[in-house]
């Protein structure tokens, strides 16, 4: 449904998108994983039409974008990550309007409308405005507008940003229901508990080139099976880190403040290398075991962060 | 064609669930109408606006105080201010625009015109207004038609009282023996000058009384302010769109972006109606003009009113952000506001921004519209001026369109 080869977006010489491919099919939930700035928002950008790409193709639901614009663009349903919505028309209004957009009409626009403010919970506040409701709804009412014409394909720019955790799980409700259908979505977030609650296939973007993609069990197993340990206190880094090669385990982060490892069966030797670090003088505060998820992926892939 | 449609629509819901910035456009320019009408006195059906003639009296005899006292008369000092010069402060102050025409009563005027000589009195209009000079040279031209009459009946008696004043005295004739003469004179031409009772029933249809009051002036140019204020509004949706990111969905979708222009500039013709009418139905009771040109002039504004929509428009899609579109559009629009005809009429003008009105949006808009209100010419003579209008507002946005799709798809 989604066929992105070589997409590259540049602005004089800032490359924002460089040489990205990928593909999404039809009822997968394909997720964009970066931070800030990584170069998510120019890829969706270019995908629904609003950026034109420097290099590249993209071919949505079987059509060039570029070549046939109104066919391709036909099959894209958008929800921005800013709030595109008229705040001076109703929510039936707002939603009327898009799926006019899309070709809709008469009875079957209404009975959509309906149906997308059933879905996204707004059906007893159909008449209100826009401006009347809290950020969430607002969030849910975006969502319905990019809905409302039953796209194949079901592009979502970090679609919780400054969402509340009820809208939020309604919204994940919403992805997982379009999914059930068939829908291509493409997602992109920089919140890893989101890629990992929803999506079948991650890429993550950093400083617009993807570094690492796949399913998640897949990136998982960049770590080999190892498990993670956190250790949060005062740390002397020099001192450090040959204690944490003495121990066979591999530096994912090395601060005075923090220190994050891979190491092989963490349960069972925890203790010992509480030890072996505290005896190197180490102040440790708080120490957190876990399995590999995608935060300590994109540690280990570039050795900064995620919500840095 | 029909999501543009959908898109006026949608746009007018839009204005009227936040209707703030329908209500200034109507009201803030009524304000500043009723203000200067006020100032300037001008009332609706009272003929308030007055043609100010400058006289130079070179000749300063009895014929030409005569035609000064004729021109101070009640009825005719209610339309036509006299003011007397000298020659030379007459001539700068009309080729500087100050005053609407500027007569010259020649030296020996007096002298020929009693001996039935060729002579000319000299009028100079101020070409940059209209109405006022017409209106000197048609009272000039019944006034020297009078003249000829009373010189026709009492040119010899006419001769003795100038050869008086001269002397101070009648000379050679007693004045029961001149008194006798006009009343017999009188006499005999009573049954021309005092005609028998017979009524004539005049079944000609009567021209429409419209008297050109300084509001009447006025009124085309609030209509426009309007107008200017509803289009201001209107050309800062691209802003206001871009930076909700409506605009992006639309450019998502599958529809040209050229028509979201189209419908825009649909949308400020329907707006410019929309904040006109509550203004014309106050205008129209206020001024008392006939209610047959409502609708005319409605769709003249309608149809003519976006070509500032469009001027407005392609200033904000230059503009780098919307705070800058919005202080170079308001760097604009007032000025043309103020010269194009909206804050005074150009009838009050000095000549060159009278003349420069005419080169503006507004004074285009203006201009015809205040000539089919003031009776000037009819519907034709003003839409005769719609073309030209309408291909300049539709070539500006959609020039304005092809700049805000090179930009959007930077």
């Amino acid at each position: 449904m989604i066929e992105v080869r070589d997409l590259q977006k540049s602005y004089g010489d800032l490359v924002a998108v460089n040489r990205v491919s990928f593909s999404a099919g039809a009822g997968t939930v394909f997720g964009l994983l970066g931070p800030n700035g990584a170069g998510k928002s120019t890829t969706i950008s270019c995908l629904s039409g609003l950026l034109k790409p420097t290099a590249g193709t993209i071919r949505v639901g079987g059509f060039d974008l570029t070549g046939e614009a109104v066919k391709a663009k036909s099959s894209l349903g958008i929800v921005p990550q800013e709030l595109a919505i008229y705040e001076d028309l109703s929510a039936r209004d707002n939603l009327a309007y898009w799926g006019a957009a899309y070709g809709l009409k008469g009875d079957r626009l209404k009975q959509r409308v309906d149906h997308v403010l059933n879905r996204i919970g707004l059906m007893d506040r159909a008449g209100d405005l826009p401006k009347q409701y809290s950020g969430g709804m607002k969030r849910r009412l975006n969502f319905g507008c990019g809905l409302v014409h039953e796209p194949a394909i079901l592009l979502l720019d970090e679609p919780t940003v400054g969402v509340d955790p009820q809208s939020r799980e309604r919204l994940f409700d919403l992805v997982r229901e379009e999914k059930a259908k068939g829908t291509c979505v493409l997602y992109t977030t920089h919140y890893m508990e989101e890629a990992e609650k929803l999506c079948d296939e991650l890429a993550i973007i950093d400083h617009g080139k993807i570094i690492a993609g796949g399913t998640l069990d897949e990136l998982r197993a960049e770590f080999g099976g190892n498990d993670i340990i956190r250790l949060t206190g005062s740390f002397e880094p020099s001192s450090v880190e040959p204690v944490i090669a003495e121990l066979n385990a591999g530096i994912l982060s090395l601060t005075p403040e923090v220190l994050m490892i891979t190491i092989s069966e963490g349960a069972r030797v925890l203790p010992a290398v509480l030890q072996a670090i505290s005896a190197t003088g180490a102040d440790i505060r708080d120490t957190r075991l876990s399995e590999p998820n995608l935060e300590s992926l994109f540690l280990k892939l570039t050795g900064k962060e995620l919500r840095a | 064609m029909r999501f543009i449609f959908i898109t006026v629509v949608k746009e007018m819901k839009r204005r009227f669930n936040d209707p703030g910035g329908m209500i200034s456009a109507i009201m803030i320019p009524l304000a500043i109408g009723f203000l200067m009408a006020s100032v300037m006195g001008g009332g609706g059906g009272q003929p308030s606006i007055r043609a100010q003639l400058l006289v130079t009296d070179l000749d300063d005899s009895f014929v030409s105080q005569g035609i000064l006292s004729a021109l101070g008369q009640d009825q005719i000092a209610d339309m036509i201010v006299v003011e007397k010069v000298d020659h030379q402060a007459g001539q700068r102050r009309i080729n500087d625009g100050d005053g609407s025409g500027h007569l010259v009563i020649p030296e020996g005027f007096g002298k020929a015109w009693l001996e039935r000589e060729d002579v000319a009195l000299q009028l100079t209009v101020n070409p940059s207004q209209s109405i006022s000079p017409r209106l000197i040279r048609e009272m000039l031209e019944s006034l020297l038609d009078l003249g000829d009459y009373l010189h026709k009946v009492f040119g010899e008696e006419l001769k003795i009282i100038a050869n008086s004043l001269d002397s101070s005295e009648l000379v050679g004739i007693s004045t029961s023996v001149f008194s006798s003469n006009i009343t017999d004179k009188i006499s005999g031409i009573a049954d021309l000058i005092f005609p028998p009772a017979i009524t004539v029933e005049d079944i000609t249809p009567q021209p429409e009384n419209v008297s050109v009051s300084f509001a009447l002036l006025m009124f085309p140019g609030i209509l426009v302010m309007a107008a200017f204020f509803a289009a201001n509004g209107q050309s800062t949706n691209f802003w206001t769109e871009k930076e909700k990111g409506t605009l992006g969905r639309w450019v998502a979708s599958p529809n040209a972006f050229f028509s979201f222009w189209l419908a825009q500039w649909f949308t400020a013709m329907l707006l410019t109606a929309v904040v006109a009418v509550p203004i014309m139905l106050a205008g129209f009771l206020y001024l008392d003009i006939s209610y047959e040109k409502f609708f005319t002039t409605l769709g003249w504004l309608a149809l003519t009113g976006p070509v500032l929509f469009s001027v407005l428009s392609l200033i904000q899609v230059l503009a780098p952000s919307k705070k800058a579109g919005g202080m170079i559009s308001t760097l604009v629009m007032f000025p043309l506001l103020m010269v194009g005809g909206s804050f005074f009429p150009t009838e009050t003008m000095p000549k060159f921004i009278a003349t420069i009105a005419q080169y503006t949006p507004n004074g285009r808009v203006i201009e015809p519209m205040k000539g089919y209100l003031t009776g000037e010419y009819g519907a034709s003579g003003m839409f005769i001026h719609m073309w030209g209008i309408m291909v300049a507002a539709l070539v500006l946005v959609l020039l304005a369109g092809l700049i805000s799709t090179r930009k959007a798809l930077a």
